[in-house]
């Protein structure tokens, strides 16, 4: 770190001067750190906002991490009955298992306990939604592509281990809807041909629910699976460390480079804000929000459920398919496979092998074998973009008709007609959104491919001698003798505005509304005759934190710094 | 003490220091480094790993009103986190001291309502707060550089060279050529394997021993009561009506098969019964029961329409028509809700007069074959 | 609480004799005039109105000579007979059509009031129910067209004609609030959720929510079973144990939730919305910032 810091002239030349220099120097002396500290250090990373994504769901399993080791201290995870003699009166008197008590404990006599186990539910949530997000990113700009296969397999694996993680942090608390829940994974257990009642034996320790299965969960789910997931974690990191990001194509980027910034301190500092930020909205939605009142919901008991109950909103596309999936049971000889086996078991199974494997479905059906460090946009890739888009169509029909009930309710509308929008939409819907996203993406590659060749519209409208009205176009680069463009498609965004391009006055600045007069823009913009170096300068040091370039991030798809493709590429 | 030069632990050899690890130094020896200034070592460092820095906006001059203006930025965020994280403390620990109590009532205070709320809200903020300010702090207030890091591929030498090495273990441990041992490590990994495995079998559970699937805690003669307890008269219930009923035995009340649905019929709904077949003679008067528990997953249903005779289950929406035998009539349940034969006793309380005559909640593999 | 509270003790009591006293003979008695009217609000057998009317006289009468200082409750608008005749008159202008003219109900149109008794009237005119708009999946809930003296009157004119429950008096949230939350979940919680919000039922009817609903409301709901809900009488739950219940239900929603906003209290539903919607959004824009240049 510091050893080499020695300012010049001192008479022994790379001895720390300083009693830091010293200190490190002492540990390196021990460690032999330094080298290794400074290639981290050094390591690039590439500057666009969708490659946090993935860091959401790191920093909310660090949340996790934290305020359920908090829980521990509290919750006891047994089914022991007990009677409940606490401080929630409409509870007082009724006999309810010793996990639920505990965590009505927690609630209600802890201090502070009902912020963190609520803050724990929502970070729990935040995690699985940022696992699929950061999934589709990687999946639309198909950063999945050789050699990363193994860290979309990991990744995969991450996400169904996230669904039983939460699943089973759900149930924990022994409530009426969690342990309807419970009651309904039974089912599903019990589905499974020739050996459903074996797995449904050994798993409640004989019928449901019995007296273990709280016991079980709760191991599960603090122990076992999260050092299954912190391992995989560790893994999916080091893999991404060792084979280093992906990048957006521009100028400048190969596919043997990362451009971007260093991670001390630039990546570093915004990283551990983002942990900030991410820590800090699951501490306010946790205080500010409430989620899984169980004192509401009340004790589990197998006579008892409540209109509306649902899963977190995770598992609520499996609930979905298991109330669209048309009542089919297949009997042959006294055995039968019901339609909960097809829904809960075989569909989600599908999804999810589909899912993992597709890397590998892709590759045998391009015969693209190379390594691809560069991403493409969606748009570049229709059949792929269109086939996700198709099964995300396919989730979201499930998804939503796990919650159709209360969208019924909500809505007035028939909870009949609402099971058979779900039965017919989760056929007809995707072939329609493929249909759909394949000529959007048609559209926009066409929409690039012209800009590119007759250049910008400017919006101003000159008449030809000839009578003739046209568009005055802003070509992009050097033009032939029939003014079409020169420049070739490249994988990159195209500037598509005057003002992308530094040739129109930059954009007024204020996020909801303008902060500032549109004619002093003007005004500044006049007085700015170098040219678009300096305009492009005035805007580098404007500080409103706002992206000055149409309202988009400036960095990523731009094919350069201040979105001007005349800049010449580097490397 | 010796007078030889041997120093413990060494065993010959010239004791020498290595050349040490990492970095280049006979390149770079300490007066030339010393003679670098910090930028440029930052270079060197990054060059040896790889790393081009090619363009840097550089942090606004100090003392610039650009630089001051952001600075008071960061600043501000960073004192606003320190202020609501000593809010929180406050509100954390003030409470119950010198503010009204945080113990929430449902008749309480409204500070015993807001407490929850309010240490959430400042630890949210202060923890925002930081974030933010160090957002600030690095788009604003650092140098702004692009640089470029060499990605390198696979070296065909390691491949080789890490080839050789694995496959000389292997051919000097010669299992290609002992068979016998090859196949007994086979044998003996997979034996091992499952003795590892094997303790877990301690969970197993059969599942067909005395048909804990096939029955219920319900038989003939077990009284009907109600979940405090009490016994069901005939007259009891109104036409039109459904009550959660349990068994009269130790555990009834809480055992996940046996909660049944006594339902009294109306009249209109009486001339529109249609039992199943074999089960004609199952109800009693108007008076029938069924299982409570949905055959398609296994939720409570009694969801109970008593104008249109639909018994929904919440979860997944499965409708049973009870002047039909319960028989499913839409969504995925595929079979009816098993019925229980009850009758009145002599002193006129209702009690069953067998188990269901099939398996009660969800199908499984061999639910055809357990009766 | 209920507005006006005509009935006391003694019409109480006697209704509840008078349930006990219907109930056996009606096991089993044909009901073939009331096949098929679908949306019928019937209740009970018609079986005998004559006897009927002559149980609720003896019991009223019977009642009030053993009960000598409940007479004067007996009767808070002073004259029956004249509530009775204003009663007739609102029923003749408004209920007639469709609940025919001796409340025997007209086919198609509306059920036989016969029997439904005043707690029946009490919910459906007091919630807006009746008189009915239109013919639909489900009466809809909408502002009482009568002023509560009508509704007493009306309430007076059925009670005296049909018989049936009467109101209850008393403080109705007399119960334990504990034993009401384990009972409204075990009777009420499957349509009408865990803390009230109603829930859907099977082709475009619900459960309504339980929130506007007043205490006589809620009791007078059990107790008659208006449209598809169950009925729950007197001696499946007891008055007890219905006070027990409306405490609860009247507790849980005055109640602030103590970890922050509710969002609708109907569960993970709108937990997945809010951190889709807030907790993502909030996120994104977050990175979406950070990412973008000073």
């Amino acid at each position: 770190m510091a050893t080499t810091t020695a300012a010049p002239g001192r008479p022994a030349p790379g001895r720390p001067t300083t009693k830091l220099g010293s200190a490190a120097l002492e540990v390196d002396e021990r460690l032999i750190v330094a080298g290794p500290v400074r290639r981290t250090l050094n390591k690039v990373f590439p500057d666009h906002w969708s490659f946090l994504l993935g860091e959401i769901a790191l920093y909310s399993f660090v949340v996790l991490l934290l305020s359920g080791t908090y829980l521990t201290f509290f919750f006891d995870a047994s089914m022991k009955e007990v009677t409940y003699g606490g401080d929630y009166a409409p509870l007082r008197g009724v006999e309810m298992s010793a996990a639920f008590e505990s965590t009505l404990g927690l609630a209600f006599d802890v201090r502070g306990g009902l912020l963190i186990r609520q803050m724990h539910h929502w970070a729990a949530l935040l995690f699985v939604a940022s696992i699929c997000v950061h999934l589709l990113r990687i999946f639309f700009t198909g950063a999945f592509r050789k050699p990363r296969e193994t860290n979309w397999f990991i990744g995969v694996g991450l996400l169904v281990l996230a669904l039983l993680e939460g699943f089973a942090g759900y149930t924990l608390p022994d409530d009426l809807l969690s342990g309807t829940g419970l009651r309904i994974f039974s089912a599903v257990f019990l589905s499974i041909p020739v050996i459903g009642t074996w797995i449904y034996f050994t798993i409640f320790g004989g019928d449901f629910p019995g007296e273990l299965i709280i016991g079980r969960l709760y191991i599960l789910h603090v122990l076992v699976i999260p050092a299954i997931l912190l391992a995989l974690i560790a893994v999916h990191l080091l893999i991404l460390v060792k084979q280093k990001h992906t990048q957006f194509p521009g100028a400048g980027r190969t596919e043997h480079n990362v451009v971007g910034n260093r991670l001390f301190p630039t990546f570093a500092g915004k990283a551990t804000a983002l942990f900030f930020i991410v820590f800090g909205l699951c501490a306010g939605l946790g205080g500010l929000v409430q989620i899984n009142p169980i004192w509401l919901f009340g004790p589990y008991n197998p006579a008892q459920v409540s209109s509306g109950s649902q899963p977190d909103w995770y598992i609520g596309f499996l609930d979905g398919s298991a109330r669209l999936f048309p009542p089919w049971e297949i009997v042959m000889w006294g055995y039968h496979i019901t339609p909960v086996f097809w829904a809960t078991v075989a569909i989600p199974g599908l999804m999810f092998t589909a899912l993992a494997l597709y890397p590998v479905i892709e590759r045998k059906l391009t015969g693209d074998t190379a390594s691809h460090h560069l991403l493409q946009r969606p748009r570049d890739v229709p059949v792929r973009t269109s086939l996700g888009a198709m099964a995300l169509s396919f989730y979201i029909v499930l998804w939503i008709s796990g919650g159709n009930d209360v969208i019924a309710d909500k809505f007035d509308i028939s909870l009949n007609a609402m099971t058979w929008f779900g039965r017919i939409g989760m056929i007809v819907i995707p072939p329609i959104v493929y249909a759909l996203t394949y000529r959007l993406c048609l559209g926009l590659e066409r929409h690039d491919r012209e800009v590119l060749e007759h250049g910008i519209e400017t919006g101003v409208i000159r008449r030809l001698p000839s009578g003739e009205f046209i568009e005055v176009h802003q070509p992009l680069g050097p033009v032939d003798e029939h003014g079409h463009g020169q420049l070739a498609y490249g994988g990159a965004s195209v500037p598509k505005k005057m003002n992308q391009v530094g040739g129109a006055r930059r954009a007024v600045k204020g996020f909801f509304k303008p902060i500032e007069e549109p004619a002093a823009v003007q005004a500044e913009a006049r007085r700015e005759t170098r040219g678009l170096e300096a305009a492009r300068e005035s805007r580098e040091l404007t500080g409103s934190g706002r992206p000055t370039e149409g309202g988009r991030p400036a960095e990523g798809g731009r094919p350069s710094e201040g979105g001007r493709p005349q800049q010449e590429p580097r490397d | 003490m010796t007078t030889t030069d041997h120093r413990p632990g060494s065993a010959g050899g010239t004791d020498e220091p290595g050349p040490l690890h990492g970095g280049p130094d006979d390149d770079y020896s300490p007066e030339r480094l010393a003679a670098m200034d910090a930028t440029e070592l930052d270079r060197l460092g990054a060059r040896y790993d790889g790393v081009e820095v090619l363009h840097v906006d550089p942090a606004p001059a100090p003392g610039s009103r650009l630089e001051k203006q952001a600075s008071r930025q960061v600043t501000l965020w960073f004192f606003l986190a320190g202020v609501f994280a000593l809010a929180f403390l406050v509100v954390y620990v003030g409470s119950g001291w010198f503010l009204p109590t945080w113990r929430w009532r449902i008749d309480g205070s409204l500070w015993s309502d807001l407490y929850t709320p309010l240490v959430g809200l400042t630890m949210g903020l202060s923890l925002i707060s930081v974030g933010i300010g160090l957002v600030l702090f690095v788009k604003k207030l650092l140098p702004h550089e692009t640089a470029v890091q060499d990605k390198h591929d696979g070296s065909h030498f390691d491949r080789v060279t890490t080839a050789a090495t694995l496959n000389g273990a292997l051919t000097n441990s010669g299992l290609t050529r002992r068979k016998a041992m090859t196949r007994t490590l086979g044998f003996m990994g997979a034996a091992f394997g499952a003795m590892l495995i094997a303790p877990l079998g301690g969970m197993l559970k059969n599942p067909n021993t005395g048909n804990p699937l096939g029955t219920t805690l319900w038989a003939d003669g077990v009284r009907i009561v109600r979940d405090d307890g009490t016994p069901i008269r005939p007259g009891d219930q109104e036409p039109g009506s459904l009550a959660t009923v349990f068994p009269a035995v130790p555990g009834g009340h809480f055992s996940a098969d046996s909660p049944l649905m006594l339902i009294r019929l109306r009249p209109e709904q009486m001339a529109e019964v249609q039992p199943r077949a074999g089960q004609e003679d199952f109800g009693y008067g108007d008076y029938v029961a069924y299982s409570k528990i949905c055959t398609h997953a296994g939720c409570p249903v009694s969801l109970y329409e008593q104008e249109t005779s639909r018994i929904l289950c919440p979860c997944h929406q499965s409708q049973f028509d009870v002047t039909q035998g319960a028989k499913p009539i839409f969504g995925p349940a595929t079979r009816s809700l098993p019925q229980l034969p009850i009758a009145v006793d002599d002193e006129g309380y209702f009690v069953a007069r067998g188990d269901f005559p099939e398996p009660i909640g969800p199908s499984f593999w061999n639910i055809g074959r357990v009766s | 609480m209920s507005t006006t509270n005509p009935s006391s003790e003694a019409p109480l009591e006697g209704g509840r004799r008078r349930l006990s006293l219907r109930r056996r003979p009606d096991a089993g008695s044909p009901a073939s005039a009331a096949r098929a009217r679908r949306r019928s609000k019937q209740r009970r057998r018609i079986a005998n109105v004559a006897g009927l009317m002559a149980a609720l006289v003896l019991t009223g009468v019977g009642y009030s000579a053993l009960a000598p200082g409940a007479s004067a409750a007996d009767d808070p608008t002073g004259n029956p007979s004249s509530a009775v005749e204003a009663g007739r008159e609102i029923y003749t202008r408004s209920c007639i059509t469709c609940h025919g003219s001796n409340l025997q109900g007209v086919q198609d149109r509306g059920p036989s009031l016969i029997g439904v008794g005043e707690a029946s009237v009490y919910f459906q005119v007091h919630t807006g129910r009746m008189p009915l708009v239109r013919q639909e999946a489900q009466a809809a809930e909408r502002p009482t067209l009568f002023s509560d003296e009508e509704i007493d009157q009306l309430m007076a004119y059925v009670q005296e004609n049909g018989g049936g429950p009467t109101l209850p008096s008393g403080d109705l949230r007399d119960g334990d609030l504990a034993e009401g939350g384990e009972l409204f979940r075990l009777n009420c919680a499957q349509c009408h959720n865990f803390t009230g919000m109603g829930g859907a039922l099977s082709s475009g009817k619900r459960a309504p929510t339980l929130l506007d609903a007043n205490d006589m409301t809620l009791y007078t709901a059990m107790l008659s079973g208006p449209e598809n809900m169950p009925v729950f009488g007197d001696n499946q739950l007891t008055p007890d144990e219905k006070r027990a219940i409306i405490n609860y239900v009247q507790t849980i929603k005055t109640t602030a939730d103590p970890g922050g906003a509710g969002i609708g209290r109907v569960g993970p539903v709108a937990e997945g919305l809010v951190i889709w919607v807030v907790g993502m959004g909030a996120l994104l824009f977050g990175i979406f910032w950070m990412g973008t240049k000073a």
